[in-house]
């Protein structure tokens, strides 16, 4: 780092310098004073005599200057002269790096932003998710009591707070029109958990955590501005809540966005309610904050002990839940992972097609510059400054095309953000200094894999060999290198069009699914409503059931029902079921889907009716449907109308429900995954906002209004949101996938495209090459198609050989696909044998305009030249 | 008359003021006066070449430089010869006998 260090003693260097002319001109100045000058004279004498003072310093830095950095401003200045002087060959070596490393670098910023940053949140890798679970039956009830998280806050060793929240779709009713609000509500020390306080106003007081204290809420930063218009008096104002008035305590910053960014207030629930203390009611989602150098491990084996010990001091609600801690980012990561490692693998096979390819234009263009180079190095340059020079060349081209690389991934943090606004933490992508570093970084390693191989190989012929033949003496020139690096890029290419063509025929078969429910016109929407509701379910289930009356009322609609889940948006909710009556096959588990819908779902979602009744409207009749796989499994023997099922032994609600009806099989846990055994619930009112579903005569959203003012006559304090109609949501639920397909798709395609245009360049270099020869065999009577067969079987006989290793590739690398496929095996013949023949072709087609252009070459004009 | 310094031949400069520095410490007004005082006013070395010199010199490793104080108490850059500057002079001095023997050769026979 000698240099560096020479560049920070600049300052001193120069007043050195300085010091030392002065020192000379005052001797000069004295010693024409002792020849009898003035003292005026004599400086000015003493000045003119010493000369320019300005330029000695010019040289003197000169001299100081490493010469590393004149080397590295004159290979500079010699890269920019070939730039200039081969402006073609530039612009596609910076329009291929610019897509490769753009693209690489787009992807980057994604995993950069979604899996390698932590959580927007101080010391976000203590925060933790806690869920509760029962270990006997898997059963996916993961909320717990508010009683049970206060015992663990208290007994815990390794947390510095607990805290838990769950969400709501609440009305506020204050403005003219109600408006939908996404209110989270929340347990003690919630904002301690996060790290985070209000922008503006307090945290909740201890007060406002009891049951009977004062109502306040924490809003959104959104919220702050669409209806206060970030109005710093907001704070101290209130909003109104069904029949409550709550005061509006703080703002929260705008990057606080959890649970999600849809969150528009926070607020405190009393620990003390009457209906808070039952361990069975359990609804918290629970974070925890670790304490510093506590890992998950020890938080987990911590929150095991104490639960074992609750479960001894209440063994009915205790004994068999367990406790599960995950790391907050990878729950919230979840399956985004895999997809964005496997497009950054290709983007990265991508990037490497491109530098192969340039790596072999590289070559043919050095093998045009042997004569130059040999000279250089025979006047005297070192191998090493050449090939210094020549990679600078690359670099140069590799940081034009990483720049423009860079304004491609700025692009593609939009395109994200369009193409899956489901992605987690999609609004986080950006172009930031974590994705520029990258991008500069991959430039460096760009030049070095682009350039090294060319510049050593040009560089490392005989000298006297090269300057004595003039280029185009050669008879015949073999290039396995560079054939060789063509033979890679369309390997890597076929194995990147192999995977794309495996999601792409998966998406297909997906698109192909008959889902065994009727997708078309189907409206959904959902209506307000607060869990404070559920104390009253009878209530609750007729204001559900006089909507229901009112939608089918209204004209152009042919049926409506409710359903806690979207059919065919993957969700599952497998529960343990019981038989009183006994079943078949003791040692089985009962496990079955359970799905809560309100009577005329059927008929509705187009499922048929096999046997028995549907779901009727009737709030005290506890029936079931089941469909026919769960009849099928667990009542093979029997009928299995007029048994009963009992379901959730234990919790606070336990239900039983006759079995009344028994339906056909649908693919409602996801239309990607075969049906399971599934028990309807006829139950219309499962959760205070359920889902409507709403069958129309006409295309759906245009009802969409006038459903809106329907239900808001009948229910003014009540706001309707989401609608939407069905398909839309099965498109966003796939939405992931969509983006995955059409990615790879568009690197496979573009990965062909460069491993064709390698196929192009070499043989159009190869051909230029072999001009003399190729005139010489039709002067000598060869045939043209003899030579067009010759060129062409070139082109082709490399694609062949890589086709061949990029199918072993594939058929290795297939498996990574693993269950991101549906309905095509990884090895799927259809799609290897398509992706070769494409590639072959588009390979032949390549080669065919170079080879016909070797046979155009006139003999007469050769023989003239010779 | 004195010589332009065009008349140096190259590097003839190097050795003069390694030559001159070999007598002892000395600033770069000293070597100017040095040289062209010992050359009778033949040779009137430039500051334009004397300091890049010098400064090649010294980055070379065959000088090295000090702050000091001069006969009239001022602060000047004091040059000395370093080991291998001493090497270095030794090698270009009998570089340069052989020279001017070989050219001197030449003259003779010439006449």
């Amino acid at each position: 780092m000698g240099w560096l260090k020479a560049l920070f003693r600049r300052n001193a260097l120069e007043r050195d310098i300085d010091r030392e002319f002065r020192f000379h001109i005052d001797e000069l100045t004295e010693q024409n004073i002792a020849r009898g000058m003035s003292p005026g004279e004599a400086h000015r004498q003493a000045m003119l005599e010493f000369g320019g003072k300005e330029q000695l310093t010019q040289d003197l830095r000169d001299v100081h200057r490493p010469a590393f950095l004149d080397r590295a401003v004159l290979n500079l200045k010699a890269a920019i002269r070939f730039m200039r002087k081969s402006p073609s060959f530039s612009l596609v070596v910076i329009v291929t790096l610019a897509l490769g490393i753009g693209a690489n670098s787009a992807v980057f910023s994604a995993i950069d932003a979604i899996l390698l940053r932590p959580l927007p949140f101080p010391d976000a890798h203590q925060l933790v998710l806690l869920e509760q679970l029962n270990p006997r039956n898997k059963s996916q009830d993961r909320f717990v009591a508010p009683v049970r998280l206060a015992d663990w806050g208290r007994l815990n060793s390794t947390f510095q707070a607990i805290t838990g929240y769950y969400t709501e779709n609440i009305s506020e009713i204050s403005g003219p029109l109600p408006e939908k609000l996404t209110a989270a509500w929340v347990a003690p020390r919630f904002l301690e958990v996060w790290g985070v306080s209000p922008a503006l106003g307090r945290d909740f007081s201890a007060e406002e955590h009891q049951f009977g204290g004062p109502n306040a809420i924490l809003i959104s930063d959104r919220f702050w501005h669409r209806r206060f218009d970030a109005d710093p008096s907001a704070v101290g104002k209130s909003l109104l809540i069904g029949k409550h008035s709550f005061t509006i305590t703080g703002v929260m910053p705008a990057s606080f966005l959890f649970p999600d960014r849809d969150a528009d207030l926070w607020s405190p629930v009393p620990v003390n309610a009457p209906y808070s203390l039952k361990r069975e009611s359990a609804w918290y989602t629970v974070i925890g904050r670790l304490k510093a150098r506590v890992t998950v491990a020890q938080a987990r084996a911590d929150l095991a002990t104490i639960q074992d010990q609750l479960g001894k001091q209440y063994p009915q609600t205790d004994a068999n839940v367990a406790v599960a801690v995950q790391l907050l980012k990878d729950s919230t990561v979840g399956s985004a992972r895999q997809s964005l490692w496997l497009l950054f693998g290709s983007v990265t096979l991508l990037l490497l097609i491109a530098c192969t390819n340039i790596a072999a234009l590289l070559l043919a263009r050095t093998s045009e510059r042997e004569h130059e180079i040999s000279v250089r190095i025979s006047l005297g340059a070192s191998r090493g400054s050449v090939v210094t020079q020549l990679l600078t060349e690359v670099f140069l081209l590799a940081q034009v095309g990483s720049v423009l690389g860079l304004g491609l991934a700025a692009g593609a943090a939009k395109l994200f953000r369009e193409l899956a606004r489901d992605l987690p933490r999609v609004d986080e992508i950006r172009l930031d200094p974590h994705t520029v570093t990258y991008t500069l970084v991959s430039a460096v390693l760009v030049t070095l894999l682009c350039g090294l191989l060319p510049a050593i190989r040009s560089t490392g012929q005989s000298l006297a060999g090269s300057l004595a033949h003039t280029s185009g003496r050669q008879v015949s020139s073999r290039n396995p290198t560079q054939w060789a690096l063509v033979g890679v890029q369309v390997a890597l290419a076929v194995t990147l069009l192999v995977g794309a063509g495996l999601l792409v025929r998966s998406f297909q078969e997906l698109a192909r699914v008959a889902p065994g429910f009727d997708v078309g016109r189907i409206l959904t929407l959902r209506v307000s409503g607060t869990w404070a509701e559920t104390a009253d379910m009878k209530g609750l289930t007729q204001r559900i059931d006089r909507t229901l009356a009112a939608l089918r009322a209204v004209p152009g609609v042919e049926g409506a029902a409710t359903s806690a889940n979207l059919p065919g948006v993957p969700s599952q909710f497998p529960t343990e079921l019981t038989i009183p009556e006994g079943q078949e096959d003791t040692t089985r588990k009962v496990m079955a889907d359970s799905r809560f819908v309100s009577a005329g779902y059927f008929q509705t979602m187009g499922i048929a009716l096999l046997a028995g009744q549907p779901c009727v409207d009737n709030a005290t009749s506890s029936g079931v449907v089941v469909n026919r796989s769960f009849a099928r499994t667990y009542f093979n023997q029997s009928p299995a109308i007029g048994h009963h099922l009992v379901f959730g032994v234990g919790t606070a609600f336990p239900q039983a429900g006759e079995i009344r009806g028994i339906v056909a099989d649908s693919r409602e846990q996801g239309i990607n995954a075969n049906p399971m055994p599934t028990v309807y619930w006829c139950l219309s009112a499962p959760m205070p906002d359920p889902i409507f579903l709403i069958r129309t005569q006409t295309e759906p959203s245009a009802m969409a209004e006038t459903l809106r003012r329907e239900i808001h006559r009948l229910e003014p304090n009540r706001s309707v949101f989401r609608i939407m109609p069905l398909t839309e949501h099965l498109s966003d639920a796939f939405a992931e996938n969509r983006l995955r397909t059409l990615l790879l798709s568009l690197f496979a395609l573009t990965a062909v495209s460069l491993a064709c245009i390698g196929i192009y360049g070499t043989l159009t270099y190869l051909v230029s090459v072999r001009h003399r020869e190729v005139g010489l065999r039709l002067a000598l009577g060869a045939l043209r198609s003899q030579i067009v067969k010759r060129f062409l079987m070139q082109g082709v006989t490399v694609a062949v050989a890589g086709c061949a290793v990029g199918v072993l590739l594939a058929a290795g690398l297939g498996r990574l696909l693993g269950d991101m496929l549906y309905g095509v095996s990884s090895l799927d013949p259809a799609t290897f044998v398509g992706v070769i023949v494409l590639v072959l072709a588009v390979a032949a087609l390549a080669s065919l305009a170079p080879a016909i252009r070797a046979a155009r070459v006139n003999p007469m004009q050769v023989l003239r030249d010779e | 008359m004195p010589v332009d310094k065009s008349d140096l031949l190259q590097g003839t400069l190097d050795m003069l003021i390694l030559k001159v520095v070999a007598l002892g410490p000395i600033h770069g007004y000293g070597i100017a006066q040095r040289i062209r005082q010992v050359s009778k006013d033949v040779l009137q070395v430039q500051q334009g070449s004397l300091y890049p010199a010098l400064h090649r010199l010294e980055k070379r490793g065959w000088l090295q430089a000090d702050w000091g104080e001069s006969d009239n108490g001022r602060q000047a850059k004091f040059y000395r010869l370093s080991a291998r500057g001493r090497k270095q002079l030794a090698a270009e001095e009998s570089n340069w006998q052989r020279l001017a023997q070989a050219v001197a050769l030449i003259l003779q026979a010439a006449e």
